[in-house]
């Protein structure tokens, strides 16, 4: 599965919920195939897509927040993961592709073949999925609904060439029509 | 600054609508965060880009938020101000402990003290800085920058070496 496939299976199930997306090429796939108002798309700030995520969470208790996240970007800032595994938000999910490298950057790689992210993860309280095929991903997806988050679900994906098209939203307007819509 | 105006300052803000505080601890901030900690609004984070991220989170919820930090700390954070807060536009205020502020603060103090001022004034960061007799007056200010949506940075001089 690449990273295209795997955003679009997400995004069918997802419909109208929150996602505030990682810098990079997966806002791009997002901003392409699932283009909406309740999409926030970073376009810097590597790494903070999880922490904007859990201040929405914290603050929107009844509304379910979905973040996606790469390995890049959640290797450089891991501590995330222990500040949401301690603050327990029940309606965060969080969803790393991860295809082992910096794919937006010229395809370096990352070190995430090299440990688990899925256990750390659970060592910080995440309930978790580790997920390879398709099939996989869409059964995880009909259950999360009734488990308590945080949860994470961690998709290894294959590198891909494909990518969305740049978000030609300005970031002033990603961030107005996002605020009006979460309301 | 002194104890209780950093108390008085805490609760002066909390009680004009400011509803998080989010940060990494500084010992020149310590009796506003202990304040902070007593009433149970702090979240403390793990790193100062990360408490930015937290605290934009809680502003797209529409939930004034403070993030407080070591100027260490400010410097961690010079590129999420520029390609989150500023690009997006995310109002929030910043306050700033000014470790080595005096000359012969610590050494590890010296060089991000004294830079301060030129930093803040190079991102182009409104700031103020905070004292005993003017407190009031420049919270006052930077509660109105974030009802206009922008970001500013309030500062608290290190006055005291240990």
């Amino acid at each position: 599965m690449i990273r295209k496939d795997a955003v679009h299976t997400v995004c069918n199930f997802i419909k109208n919920d929150i996602i505030v997306s990682a810098n990079g090429f997966i806002s791009r796939d997002l901003y392409s195939n699932f283009e909406k108002s309740t999409n926030f798309y970073m376009i810097g700030s590597m790494g903070l897509a999880s922490s904007i995520g859990l201040g929405i969470a914290l603050k929107k208790p009844k509304k379910r927040i979905f973040v996606f996240d790469g390995d890049g970007n959640i290797l450089m800032n891991l501590g995330s993961l222990v500040t949401i595994g301690s603050l327990k938000p029940k309606n965060l999910i969080h969803i790393i592709f991860d295809n082992n490298i910096h794919e937006s950057t010229g395809g370096q790689p990352t070190y995430s073949n090299k440990i688990d992210i899925s256990k750390i993860a659970k060592m910080t309280n995440y309930t978790i999925f580790s997920i390879k095929t398709q099939k996989a991903l869409q059964n995880t997806l009909q259950k999360i609904s009734k488990i308590n988050g945080p949860i994470l679900i961690h998709i290894k994906i294959k590198k891909g060439t494909e990518k969305g098209s740049r978000v030609d939203i300005t970031p002033e307007k990603i961030k107005s029509r996002f605020m009006n819509a979460i309301e | 600054m002194n104890e209780i105006t950093q108390r008085k300052i805490f609760n002066y803000l909390l009680k004009n609508k400011i509803e998080n505080f989010v940060g990494v601890p500084d010992s020149t901030l310590k009796h506003f965060i202990h304040e902070g900690l007593k009433q149970k609004k702090i979240l403390i984070a793990n790193r100062e880009e990360e408490a930015i991220g937290i605290g934009t989170g809680m502003v797209l919820a529409d939930s004034p938020t403070l993030i407080f930090m070591q100027n260490a700390g400010f410097a961690n954070s010079i590129s999420t101000i520029t390609s989150l807060v500023q690009l997006y536009n995310i109002p929030m205020i910043f306050l700033i402990g000014w470790r080595g502020f005096l000359k012969n603060d610590a050494p590890e103090h010296t060089t991000i003290g004294r830079i301060q001022p030129k930093l803040l004034k190079n991102l182009e960061l409104e700031n103020k800085i905070l004292d005993e007799k003017t407190w009031k007056k420049d919270c006052d200010w930077a509660l109105s920058k974030i009802k206009n949506k922008t970001h500013v940075a309030l500062v608290i001089r290190r006055e005291f070496l240990d």
